[in-house]
C-alpha cells in the first residue's frame, strides 16, 4: 500500500499540482474539479493495468514498449520520455529547494543542492521498501490540506457541483483557451507517464505475483484517490481563499497559506513539511523512473532491491539523471517554467506510454486468465482517446495562452 | 453554466483562420495588450503580498516564511516591471508605486494597489 501512497502523493501532489491546482481554483473556482476526478479514474485504470502486467507477465512498461512499438518507435518514446521526466525531476528538485528556502530562509540554490545530496544519499542507502515507506508515509502530512478545506467551511454544494463536467458560461475566447489549457495541464499532471513506470517497476521490485492482484487493485484505487483528494482540496481552498482576493498562486509557497489561514503557524509548518516530502518523493520517483526506463529498454540489470554495485549501469543512470537535473536547476532557470515544460512534454508522451500497456494487458497469451475484462478494455480505450486528444491540443494551447497566462 | 456541445467544443469549432491569427498575435503583439499578462501578474503578486502581511499581522506565519515570501514577491514584481513594453504607462507607474511600499506595508494599502491594477486589467481586456 505504501507504494501506492508514494506513487499517488508524489505523483499527484508534486510541484505541478501544488501550483496548477491552486491556480485553477483561483481562476476558475470549482469548475475544474471534474477534470481532476476524470483523470484520477484514468490513472487508476492504467495504474492497475501496469501493476497487473508487472505481477502476471513480470514485464515493466519500457520492456513492453521495445517489443510492442519496435526498436525505432520505442527509442523515440524512450528519448521523449527521458526528456520529459528529466525536466520533471529538475522541477521537483527546484521545488525541494524552494520549500527549504521558505522553511530556513537560506538561499534557494544552496537549498536545492543540499536537498539533492540528501535525496541522493537516501536513494543510495535505503532499500526500495524503506524509500516507499519514508516518502509515502511522511507524505501523509499533506492531509493538512484536506483538513484545512473542511476548517474554512467552503460552500459544499458548489464544491460538489465541480464534479459535474462543465465549461463555465460567459467565457471569452481567450478565457476559454485558458480553461482548455488548464484542463489539459491537469490531465497531464495527474497522468504523468513516470507514475506508470515507477509503479510497475516497483511491483517487480517487490516481486508481485498473481496473489498480489487484489492488493494491486486496492493500492491503485485508494492511493490515487488519496492523491486526488489532496489535489482537489488544494484547488477548492484556493477557490475559497485566493480567487476572491485576486491572488493567482505562482509558487508553492502561496499554497502553504491554505493551511496557515485556518491553523496558523502549526498549519503552515505541517503544510511546508508535507510539501517538502511530497515533492522530494516525486523527485525520487521521477529520477528512478528514468533509470528504470533506460535499464529496462536496454535490458540491463536494474532494481533498488539489489545493492548499488550489483546493478552498476542502473546505479550510474539514476545518479546521472539526478546530477543532470541539479545542473539544470543551477542554471537558475525558473522552476515554474520547468513545470510548464514538463507538463506539455509529458502529455505528448502519454499516448505512447499507455498504448503498449493496453495492448499487452488485453493479450491473453501473456496475461492468461488475468487479461483485461470488458470494463478495463472499455475504460482503457476511452482514456487512451482522452490523452491522445489532450496530447494533440497541448502545444497549441500552450502557445495561444502563453502557458496559461492568458 | 452553458454545458452545450458548442460551448464545450469552442476551441475545436474555432475557424482555422482565427487560430492562425491568434498564433500570430500571441507571438508578436506589443503595447498594453502585450503587457496584459504582466499587469495580471503584478496584480496577483500585490494581492498576495497583502494577504501575507494580513496573516503575518495576525501571528499566523513564521518570521522566516514572511521575510522570504516578501523578498520573493518584491523580486518577482521587479522582474514583471522590467518586462513591460510601456513602463511609463499608468499601469507601469502603479507597479512602481507598489515597489515603493515598505515590506511591512499595510494590507489595505497593498489591496488598493491590487484593485487599481485589476481595474486597468479589466479595462484593457474589454477594449
Amino acid at each position: 500500500m505504501t507504494l501506492g501512497i508514494m506513487t499517488a502523493v508524489g505523483g499527484f501532489v508534486d510541484i505541478s499540482e501544488l501550483v496548477f491546482a491552486a491556480q485553477a481554483g483561483s481562476i476558475f473556482g470549482y469548475a475544474l474539479i471534474w477534470v481532476f476526478a476524470l483523470s484520477t479514474i484514468g490513472i487508476m485504470v492504467f495504474g492497475e493495468m501496469s501493476g497487473r502486467v508487472a505481477a502476471v507477465a513480470h514485464q515493466p512498461v519500457f520492456n513492453l514498449m521495445r517489443h510492442r512499438l519496435g526498436l525505432k518507435l520505442g527509442l523515440v518514446t524512450l528519448l521523449a520520455s527521458m526528456v520529459s521526466t528529466l525536466i520533471t525531476t529538475a522541477a521537483e528538485l527546484g521545488g525541494v529547494g524552494l520549500v527549504l528556502h521558505y522553511l530556513t530562509g537560506a538561499p534557494y540554490l544552496l537549498m536545492a543542492v543540499a536537498g539533492t545530496l540528501v535525496l541522493g544519499a537516501s536513494m543510495w542507502i535505503l532499500p526500495f521498501k524503506w524509500i516507499e515507506r519514508t516518502y509515502g508515509l511522511l507524505g501523509l502530512l499533506m492531509l493538512v490540506f484536506a483538513v484545512s478545506l473542511v476548517a474554512i467551511h467552503p460552500p459544499w454544494p458548489k464544491v460538489a457541483g465541480g464534479f459535474v463536467p462543465q465549461v463555465p458560461s460567459g467565457l471569452s475566447t481567450k478565457e476559454l483557451l485558458t480553461f482548455g489549457y488548464f484542463g489539459v495541464a491537469i490531465i497531464s499532471a495527474v497522468m504523468f507517464p513516470y507514475e506508470a513506470y515507477f509503479y510497475s517497476s516497483g511491483g517487480i521490485e517487490e516481486e508481485w505475483g498473481p496473489k498480489d492482484l487484489p492488493n494491486n487493485r486496492l493500492t491503485a484505487t485508494v492511493g490515487f484517490a488519496l492523491g486526488s483528494l489532496l489535489a482537489i482540496s488544494i484547488l477548492a481552498s484556493s477557490a475559497q481563499l485566493f480567487g476572491p482576493v485576486n491572488v493567482g498562486p505562482e509558487t508553492p509557497g502561496t499554497s502553504a497559506l491554505e493551511a496557515a489561514i485556518p491553523f496558523g503557524k502549526a498549519g503552515l509548518l505541517i503544510a511546508l513539511l508535507g510539501m517538502l516530502i511530497a515533492i522530494a518523493g516525486a523527485a525520487v520517483e521521477t529520477c528512478m523512473a528514468n533509470a528504470y526506463s533506460v535499464a529496462q529498454f536496454f535490458g540491463w540489470e536494474w532494481g533498488r532491491h539489489k545493492k548499488p554495485w550489483e546493478a552498476p549501469r542502473f546505479t550510474i543512470a539514476w545518479i546521472g539523471f539526478l546530477l543532470l537535473s541539479l545542473i539544470i536547476i543551477l542554471t537558475d532557470v525558473d522552476v515554474m517554467t520547468l513545470v510548464e515544460y514538463a507538463i506539455v512534454f509529458s502529455i505528448v508522451v502519454l499516448p505512447l506510454t499507455y498504448l503498449p500497456l493496453m495492448l499487452l494487458a488485453r493479450d491473453k497469451r501473456y496475461m492468461g486468465q488475468y487479461v483485461n475484462g470488458p470494463l478495463a478494455n472499455g475504460l482503457g480505450w476511452l482514456f487512451f482517446a482522452v490523452v491522445t486528444a489532450a496530447a494533440i491540443a497541448a502545444i497549441p494551447l500552450y502557445v495561444l495562452t502563453s502557458g496559461g497566462q492568458g | 453554466m452553458k454545458g452545450t456541445a458548442r460551448a464545450r467544443n469552442g476551441f475545436a469549432a474555432m475557424p482555422r483562420k482565427s487560430l492562425l491569427l491568434l498564433f500570430a498575435l500571441a507571438s508578436c503583439s506589443k503595447g498594453p495588450q502585450a503587457d496584459l499578462q504582466y499587469i495580471s501578474q503584478a496584480r496577483s503578486l500585490t494581492a498576495e503580498w497583502a494577504l501575507i502581511n494580513e496573516q503575518s499581522s495576525e501571528g499566523k506565519l513564521t518570521d522566516t516564511y514572511t521575510r522570504v515570501m516578501r523578498a520573493d514577491l518584491r523580486e518577482q514584481l521587479q522582474t514583471t516591471a522590467k518586462s513591460l513594453t510601456q513602463p511609463n504607462s499608468r499601469y507601469g507607474q502603479e507597479i512602481q508605486a507598489v515597489l515603493g511600499e515598505p515590506d511591512h506595508a499595510s494590507p489595505q494599502a497593498l489591496r488598493s494597489h491590487a484593485d487599481q491594477l485589476k481595474q486597468i486589467e479589466d479595462s484593457l481586456e474589454s477594449a
